[in-house]
């Protein structure tokens, strides 16, 4: 997409005026959909839709072995895939950077015991663990990625069950794990404290969150930030364009407000959601 | 793993040996509790002291313009090639582009390192991209490429840092227009103490979170900003960790004020390297 | 002036300097550039070494780790040497799988290395079809200004000098070791192998350590490698054929050069 100038400054205007294009203030977000237990074959998912970005998330587990230097932890990975039909940008390897990026985030943003506890997923120390692979799908590119696919991410985490464990058998370098018969014999993951993503974005001379395509081609710089509660567990500046250190400020400040604004209604509605039900909420 | 048929391959598995050493029973709990009693870091210097610095240009005779630095025992290198245009691009691109490679040397860190890029290089890579393209007047580059190489001989901490106020050096030698020369500062944190300019095993500390009952304060993080100090832009911005807005504010406080004193180093390189053109 | 002249006619460039027995940059044509060796200044790095011929540098630096021997040899540990050619050192590289260059490199010090036997393998073996070293020695150009093949030899030849290895008990009833990182020692080294690389240009001249620029324009290059008393490796790539006068003149000059780097290295 590309704007003219009249266009832009028509958006920069609403930026100064806190009256955004389609409405919204500076604060607010577009309309989040979200879809939970939608792959039959995943452990967890989730898809969500953020007005047209459309991103689907699945969880899957596997048995790995741990990494030497840290034996009472279990692994968590994060793929991206960029798909052709999201953006004519992606066709090719085109998305490829962006996917790397994407996962690159997610990982940092995931990396600290704070916000998701990777000690719960060891099974036998050293030996054995759970490895918990995200695969996440862009489907659709409508601005505003990176927090369309950390709450995805987020509600399929939550979505996921993990089979317990009945017995171990240890017989020299075998291990033999014995996994409950019954289905229904699951464990559910905690994610209260897995980070939300907000992208601030500085257009004129204030920031604003949740942007669209359109704004983000108006704006200078942006700073994605990854709440947990309300601590940062990662903080990075995106796209071409610098920041003033006070800018910078303002922006983590937002964020944060944000952030914590959106978690906490995020995580009402996964604890709303119905077995069997599909739910949607709006802000 | 498939079989790397350019290179030779040494056995199939192969394990460091570190694993298998006595324990010492040093933990970070343990460094931390010591560091923090006797208020000076384990290689003597205070908390918002940084490590020595060497800065060298025109290291790479090949190249159009290199830099090597030193900081305390970390070592880097960074060349930059000419401009040239943007390779598979069919379309004509109005503003020019950045290609960056940051690798550490299989033998830089403890733990031996693989020839191929794993996803830690990718994103230092990504990261040091996005503080050169603020610092490259791109536009002057209509449909050129400019590739920028790092490489980490010897990781002992801040390694990112070194390789962007190297490439800095490096861009203006080889006479790429930059808005600014570029500083980069690392920084710790744990327990609300800020680790200015961290050895390896600094951060490493401060990417774990300490046992709660004994420390309660969450806060450990790694941040990394870059800056173009005439500025007073930050053109790169990253932080990994937990930790909360006074924290956060003010490492980027004790960061900007740090970037500063890279300056005069980098003034008097790029000085040199000026009065050394034109002496005969 | 001369700029734009060494540029558009580099041959004829050459050849009026050389008509005059002396070099663009001031060496006579037997002349070789000065050597500059740095050892174990990489600390995570089992063994190190920085080698600079002239503008020419290569850094090597050796890792050792803990595996099984072959089943077919279980007495021998693994030296497993590297040779990469990063597009850090040269526009002529680009990112991604070795270039034939490096690959043709890593195979050449394979070959010295096996040849000159200056290392047992034995000795890499802790305990027979159980345990065994592995050394992995990555040579890296940094710089790549000609003669690649002398300076990533000495560079590996040094930093195996250099290489110390902590001590391991092993137990082979429990199948456990125990590293012991105070208590290291060096390994046994049975000799030092030095390589020389001529340059033959216009098909008589003869270039003793040529840079990257006299390696491009000349027909061919004669690589020699000598370890104490022996010749263990000859490399001669493309060009024009040479008698056996002088190559017999070429291999007495490596060897004299082998006793000023001998001399060199017992010093450190």
């Amino acid at each position: 997409m590309s704007l003219c100038d009249a266009e832009k400054t028509f958006i920069l205007h609403g930026v100064k005026e806190n009256f955004r294009v389609d409405g919204r203030d500076r604060e607010g977000y577009r309309p989040i959909e979200l879809e939970t237990n939608i792959v039959q074959h995943a452990f967890g998912s989730a898809r969500l839709r953020l007005a047209n970005t459309d991103v689907l998330v699945a969880v899957k587990l596997e048995i790995d072995v741990p990494f030497p230097e840290r034996p009472f932890e279990g692994k968590l990975e994060f793929f991206v895939d960029c798909s052709a039909n999201a953006t004519p940008d992606f066709e090719g390897r085109g998305g490829e950077t962006l996917a790397a990026e994407l996962a690159n985030i997610l990982t940092s943003a995931y990396r600290s015991p704070q916000t998701f506890n990777l000690k719960k997923l060891c099974i036998l120390k050293g030996r054995k663990c759970w490895k918990i692979c995200v695969d996440i799908l862009i489907l659709e590119c409508g601005g505003n990625l990176f927090d369309a696919v950390s709450l995805a991410v987020k509600a399929a985490l939550h979505n996921s069950q993990i089979p317990l464990i009945k017995s171990i058998n240890i017989d020299g370098d075998n291990i033999e794990l014995n996994v409950s018969d019954s289905v229904f014999d699951c464990e559910k993951l905690d994610v209260a404290n897995a980070p939300v993503m907000v992208t601030v974005c500085k257009i004129g001379d204030q920031c604003i969150v949740d942007p669209s395509l359109a704004e983000e081609q108006c704006s200078v710089g942006s700073v994605v930030v990854a709440i947990s509660q309300e601590y940062f567990s990662t903080v990075t500046s995106i796209g071409k364009g610098s920041l003033h250190p006070r800018t910078m400020c303002n922006s983590l400040e937002l964020g944060q407000k944000v952030g914590i604004r959106l978690n906490k209604a995020f995580m009402e509605t996964l604890h709303n959601i119905q077995p069997d039900e599909d739910v949607g909420f709006l802000k | 793993m498939p079989i790397d048929h350019k290179r030779i391959n040494g056995p199939e598995e192969s394990v460091p040996y570190e694993l298998f050493a006595r324990l010492s029973g040093i933990t970070s709990e343990k460094t931390f509790e010591e560091t923090q009693s006797a208020n000076i870091r384990t290689d003597g210097r205070k908390f918002d002291e940084q490590r020595k610095i060497f800065l060298k240009n025109g290291v790479v005779s090949q190249a159009k313009g290199s830099a090597y630095m030193e900081m305390g025992q970390t070592k880097v290198m960074v060349s930059v090639f000419d401009p040239r245009e943007i390779p598979n691009r069919s379309d004509y691109s109005l503003k020019g582009e950045i290609y960056c490679e940051f690798k550490f040397a299989p033998f830089s860190c403890p733990k031996r390192r693989l020839h191929q890029q794993d996803n830690e290089e990718k994103q230092y890579s990504s990261i040091m991209k996005k503080a050169l393209e603020s610092t490259v007047c791109l536009h002057e580059l209509p449909n050129f490429q400019v590739d920028i190489y790092a490489l980490v001989l010897h990781n002992d901490g801040s390694a990112l840092s070194a390789a962007i106020n190297a490439a800095g050096v490096a861009l203006a030698e080889a006479g790429v227009p930059i808005y600014d020369i570029v500083a980069s500062v690392t920084v710790g944190v744990q327990q609300g103490i800020n680790f200015l300019d961290p050895t390896l095993s600094e951060e490493q500390m401060c990417q774990t979170q300490l046992t709660t009952e004994k420390f309660p304060n969450p806060n450990h993080a790694v941040v990394i900003i870059s800056k173009l100090p005439m500025q007073q832009q930050l053109c790169q911005f990253h932080q990994t960790g937990y930790m909360s807005l006074d924290q956060l504010k003010s490492a980027l406080e004790l960061l900007t004020k740090t970037c500063e004193t890279i300056v005069p180093l980098v003034q008097k390189c790029l000085l040199s390297l000026v009065t050394n053109s034109i002496k005969p | 002036m001369a700029e734009q002249y060494k540029t558009l006619h580099s041959a004829k460039y050459y050849r009026d300097y050389l008509k005059n027995d002396i070099r663009p940059d001031c060496r006579q044509l037997s002349a070789f550039r000065p050597v500059i060796i740095n050892v174990d200044s990489i600390k995570t790095a089992d063994g190190s070494a920085i080698v600079k011929i002239g503008r020419t540098t290569v850094v090597c630096g050796i890792k050792a780790e803990i595996c099984r021997p072959k089943p077919e040899t279980p007495r021998q540990g693994f030296l497993v040497p590297n040779v990469d050619l990063p597009p850090l050192c040269s526009s002529k590289f680009k990112s991604g799988p070795p270039s034939d260059q490096a690959q043709v490199l890593t195979q050449i010090i394979a070959d010295i290395l096996e040849n000159s036997r200056c290392i047992n393998l034995e000795q890499l073996c802790i305990f027979p079809d159980k345990i065994a070293w592995c050394l992995y020695a990555d040579i890296i150009c940094l710089d790549y200004d000609g003669s690649l093949i002398d300076a990533c030899a000495l560079a590996l030849i040094s930093c195996l000098k250099v290489v110390t290895l902590p001590e391991v008990e092993y137990d082979p009833g429990l199948d456990k070791q125990q590293v012991n990182l105070e208590k290291r020692s060096p390994l046994n080294i049975s000799c030092t192998f030095v390589a020389t690389t001529f340059a033959i240009f216009d098909d008589k001249l003869i270039l003793s350590d040529p840079s990257s620029e006299e390696e491009n324009l000349s027909a061919g290059t004669l690589t020699v490698v000598t370890s104490d008393e022996e010749l263990c490796y000859m490399h001669k790539p493309g060009g024009s054929p040479l008698n056996e006068e002088q190559i017999t003149k070429f291999i007495s000059i490596c060897f004299f050069k082998l006793s000023v780097i001998l001399r060199n290295i017992a010093t450190y």
